[in-house]
């Protein structure tokens, strides 16, 4: 195993007051875009962490963010009722979804002309999934979607868009993973490999292949669209991320001891380290140390070269990866 | 109303008439009370007076109130007043005797039985069944029966078969596990929160993967824990109803022995027999609390009430299962096992005994007692069956005692707590005690006439431990955080001299490894589980290390592994145990889901007699050599099956991944059109006219310079 923090020397973007719930990095990989439990979603240069810019207008923790593949509107959802698209050169915000629950989950699909969200079952309301035709300045305008799709049983606690706009994979609170038709809304397929909840769903650069961390301290991968379980990666803390390299074999798993659980004992049963697999042996190869909360969302830098992670403690962290990183090669 | 007042007045005017019309009626003639001629009575006794009746002696009234007992010495008339007061003093305990009759032959000796009849039935019954098989000197054992059984005994039918005996069921080769070629040992696991249960076999050098083999594993096997028996045989499960014992090499169930509540079990070292502990009252003639069985029959043989607060295990067990001993207030009750009952039918009369404990290899017994009235407290050991003293040592200002055996039986360490002032409380009547320093008493057994030789420590002693099979102990002393470990070692025919201290250390248990030398100092749960490894040999510290808050520490039985564990019991999280090489050296992490438990299988004491085992010990380097290269062999297969695993797992991965990537660049016009034209496989293959060239300033540092005023 190496030690890859020696080898690593961070960056730490430090804009938010509170813990650090979702990052993202656009398509080329230049920015980052960041939202917390505090009202305000950043974005920032990859490259040296300074930050470009805040999108204000949130009244409540920020749960998720997304950016469309030409950086030109960023995707915003809330636990104060609200999903909001912003222009992102200006920051301005174009348009505000008012929905009547907090937004789990949101994103932009392929082309970026449809998005999604997807909002808690609390209060009455049930938990469904919305789906918008951006270029629909009507359906924007009076916030009603172009689709609903209503989701009986568990909660969605995590969703993406498939690829080619065809469905949209949803994680549950359950542990099950399905399949939502964006036509009909229908559930297409559906497996329950997890025991816990779903923490986080990504997919691998040419969407083939699924990744989901889940509570029950594993990340699997998955095929995208049989949902065949293929690989399992376990730790001994709940996972809340987990991120496929574009570039190499590898995975990076993060999270750790739920702030609510940790214990009175020692900081270090937390185990808040950032863990790197094999994405084939599903063997452990190396560890990241730094944050001192446990990590709620990782990246990987589309090129391969560099990685981020946000954490409970409220800091992003990008990690460039040193030369030793890409000389390491499992024997086989 | 007023009708009412009338008809009261009338009937009482009947009455006096009617008085009146009586006395004139029989006043002067005698009535006739015999039955006319033709009267059938149909009356029977019973019915009249029934309950008199049932009061009336019969003849076999007395029969049922009388015992024969058997077996009573035969004696001449001038030694049978003497023979009357003793057999009178033993049978008085069970009520009123009525009546007492010797017969006598022709020779006025007497039969050599007698009848005793008590007062009611119930006397009886309990003299027979406490004095059946008492025994009054070697050569009487009373044989004691009911009166009322004679008949059944003299009238046997001629057709009675005595019980056939129950066919010998075959359980297998409950030792199997011993004949694993490659002495792997066994482990049992408790996980889940108590859920499940299951065996495992240390394969740490043979499997790829570093994990251990699964034996068996079975949910709810037990309901609290699990227990081997001390020479590994059987796994003992504790249920709500009783205890199971499970052996083979499947785990089939062994027997089952029944005992409502049970919580506590301990077995007879060599295996015969269990003693079970449950607290729940059961109501019964005999005494339930605690229970002894004999494990191979799945009889009870005897019960015990527990009446005083004690600690675990009540009763003692000697080192071969002939003798068990409990302590009671002034009185060390030692039982044997063949007859379970009293050794010699009387306990030992020790005027405030506190504690004892048997040699584990000879049936040597010691105890203490305090002092009392200017007479020193003292440690004695006797020998047992014969009650003799081998040695005793009395000692001054004892606050109190803990006595530690060695395991080969060869030394003695009693760890006294001496005090400078002691001082009774007046509200509680206890004493008190100040200026408390230790003693180490060394009673070398094996030496003529028993010498013995005295350690001082003037710190608190946390911990104690002799070396198995060696001659050295360890203790831990000092206040946290200046904590050492002290070693000693007890020269033969010399002095006992001082080793080595580690001082600043963090630890809280002494863990020597099974066969001796190696030892395991562990700081555990509040010292967060601190581990050093050190050879005892040449005082080297092998490892440093820790498993975070780790609960429990276990040593293979033959001293070649090291489990520590995080116990569910004792901590919520991070439950699981990892496997130590005797060095020190991680072998295995094993993470279970609230892990609870792990015991290491016993193995029973080697077959080898000492010279083999020394004739073993001569030639080590030739097996050495032989194991090395097994090892070496074992080391090279394990890469081997590893990277054939990989390289397996790499080749489904490939094939898997070609159909992807085929997959990926037929959808490649799909990707275009919904991108408006725009190809985004690559990162950087946007046509070279689409580069907007664009200067970004970064803010690389703010300086601020004070520049002087002029």
């Amino acid at each position: 195993m190496c030690d890859l923090n020696e080898i690593l020397k961070p960056i730490l973007l430090h804009g938010h007051e509170r813990a650090i719930t979702q990052i993202k990095y656009n398509r080329e990989g230049d920015l980052i875009f960041s939202a917390a439990k505090d009202n305000q979603p950043n974005v920032w240069y990859s490259l040296n962490g300074e930050r470009l810019g805040s999108f204000k207008g949130h009244n409540g923790a920020v749960w998720c963010i997304d950016v469309n593949w030409d950086t030109t509107k960023v995707l915003t959802g809330s636990a104060d009722n609200s999903c909001k698209l912003w222009d992102c050169e200006t920051g301005k915000n174009l348009n505000t979804l008012d929905v009547k629950n907090a937004v789990r989950t949101c994103g932009f699909s392929y082309s970026g002309n449809l998005i999604m969200y997807s909002t808690d079952k609390t209060m009455g309301h049930p938990c469904e999934i919305h789906i918008f035709d951006v270029g629909d300045p009507g359906q924007m305008k009076s916030g009603e979607p172009c689709m609903i799709i209503p989701v009986a049983g568990p909660k969605i606690t995590s969703a993406i868009w498939g690829p080619y706009e065809e469905y949209i994979i949803a994680g549950l609170e359950s542990g099950e993973i399905c399949h939502f038709d964006t036509k009909t809304g229908e559930k297409l397929n559906a497996v329950k490999e997890h025991s816990k909840q779903i923490n986080d769903l990504q997919l691998s650069l040419d969407f083939s292949m699924l990744m989901s961390a889940s509570k029950d301290t594993t990340a699997k991968l998955y095929d995208t669209t049989t949902l065949k379980h293929m690989k399992t990666y376990k730790t001994e803390r709940p996972v809340n991320s987990a991120a496929l390299s574009p570039l190499q074999e590898h995975v990076v798993l993060g999270g750790g001891q739920e702030a609510m659980e940790v214990t009175t004992t020692s900081t270090r049963v937390g185990k808040f380290d950032a863990r790197f697999y094999h994405l084939i042996f599903e063997e452990e190869f190396g560890r990241v140390k730094g944050h001192f909360g446990p990590i709620n969302s990782l990246a990987f830098h589309p090129d391969g070269k560099s990685y981020s992670s946000g954490g409970e403690d409220g800091y992003v962290r990008v990690h460039y990866f040193d030369p030793e990183y890409f000389d390491f090669r499992f024997e086989f | 109303m007023a009708a009412d007042k009338g008809e009261r007045e009338s009937r009482r005017q009947k009455r006096s008439e009617s008085s009146v019309d009586g006395q004139s009626k029989y006043g002067d003639e005698e009535p006739d009370f015999s039955d006319p001629e033709d009267f059938i009575d149909d009356v029977t006794d019973d019915e009249l007076l029934g309950d008199l009746l049932k009061t009336k002696p019969k003849d076999t009234d007395s029969i049922d109130n009388v015992i024969i007992v058997d077996n009573i010495p035969v004696v001449g008339p001038e030694r049978l007043p003497k023979l009357q007061n003793v057999v009178k003093k033993i049978y008085e305990k069970f009520g009123k005797i009525v009546n007492e009759f010797y017969p006598t032959a022709d020779d006025d000796k007497t039969k050599g039985y007698l009848f005793i009849e008590y007062s009611n039935p119930q006397s009886a019954v309990d003299a027979v069944k406490s004095t059946n098989g008492y025994k009054l000197d070697k050569s009487h054992t009373f044989a004691v029966n009911l009166f009322s059984d004679y008949d059944k005994f003299e009238n046997v039918k001629d057709d009675w078969e005595p019980p056939q005996p129950k066919p010998y069921k075959d359980l297998g080769n409950l030792r199997y596990w011993l004949q694993d070629p490659d002495c792997f040992d066994n482990y049992s696991v408790i996980y889940e929160g108590g859920e499940k249960t299951a065996i495992f076999q240390n394969t740490v050098h043979l499997s790829s993967v570093r994990e251990p083999s699964l034996v068996e594993e079975r949910a709810r096997w037990t309901e609290t824990y699990v227990r081997w028996s001390p020479q590994g045989t059987y796994l003992a499960t504790l249920h709500q109803k009783g205890i199971a014992l499970w052996g083979g090499p499947n785990f089939d169930q062994i027997m089952r022995f029944s005992h409502p509540g049970v919580q506590l079990i301990d077995f007879s070292p060599c295996e015969r027999f269990m003693i079970t502990f449950s607290p729940v009252p059961v109501k019964s003639e005999e005494p339930q609390s605690i229970v002894i069985f004999d494990i191979r029959t799945g009889q009870r043989k005897r019960g015990f009430n527990c009446e005083a607060q004690a600690t675990w295990p009540i009763f003692k067990w000697s080192h071969d299962g002939k003798f068990f001993a409990r302590l009671a207030p002034d009185t060390l009750s030692v039982y044997e096992t063949n007859t379970f009952r009293l050794l010699d039918n009387k306990s030992l009369k020790i005027d405030g005994i506190r504690d004892f404990s048997w040699s584990p290899s000879d049936n040597y017994l010691a105890y203490w007692v305090p002092e009392e009235n200017d007479i020193p407290a003292r440690v004695t050991i006797i020998s047992m069956p014969g009650r003799n003293e081998m040695c005793v040592r009395n000692l001054f200002n004892v606050a109190d005692c803990r006595m530690h055996w060695q395991k080969n039986g060869d030394f003695l360490c009693v760890k006294v707590d001496r005090y400078s002032k002691a001082k009774k409380s007046e509200d509680t009547g206890q004493w008190k005690y100040s200026g408390i320093y230790y003693n180490f008493e060394l009673f070398r057994i094996r030496e003529k006439q028993i010498p013995v030789d005295k350690v001082e420590c003037k710190e608190n002693v946390l911990a104690f431990a002799w070396e198995p099979n060696g001659n050295k102990f360890a203790f831990i002393h000092g206040e946290n955080p200046r904590i050492s470990v002290s070693f000693y070692i007890v020269r033969p025919q010399g002095k006992v001299d001082s080793l080595k201290v580690f001082e600043r250390r963090t630890a809280n248990h002494l863990f020597w490894s099974p066969t001796g030398q190696f030892i395991v100092l562990a700081g555990l749960r509040n010292m967060n589980g601190v581990l050093e490894f050190i050879d005892t040999a040449d005082m080297t510290v092998m490892n440093q290390t820790e498993h975070f808050m780790a609960t429990d520490v276990e040593w293979d039985p033959t001293g070649r592994y090291v489990i520590t564990g995080v116990s569910w019991w004792g901590h919520k999280v991070d439950n699981g145990y990892w496997l130590w090489s005797f060095q020190g050296r991680l072998l295995q992490k094993q993470q279970l889901d609230r892990f609870c438990q792990l015991l290491w299988r016993p193995r029973p004491p080697s077959l080898l007699a000492s010279e083999e085992i020394k004739e073993i010990k001569k030639n080590l380097k030739k097996y050495s050599q032989r194991f090395e290269a097994q090892d070496r062999l074992r080391q090279s297969t394990v890469s081997t099956e590893l990277l054939e695993k990989r390289r397996q797992l790499m080749l489904d991965f490939e094939r898997y991944r070609q159909n992807k990537e085929d997959e990926f660049n037929d959808m490649k016009d799909r990707r275009i059109a919904l991108r408006d034209g725009v190809d985004t496989d690559e990162l950087d293959n946007l046509p070279d006219d689409e580069y907007d060239e664009e200067v970004v300033e970064f803010l690389l540092k703010v300086e601020e310079i004070i520049l002087d005023e002029e």
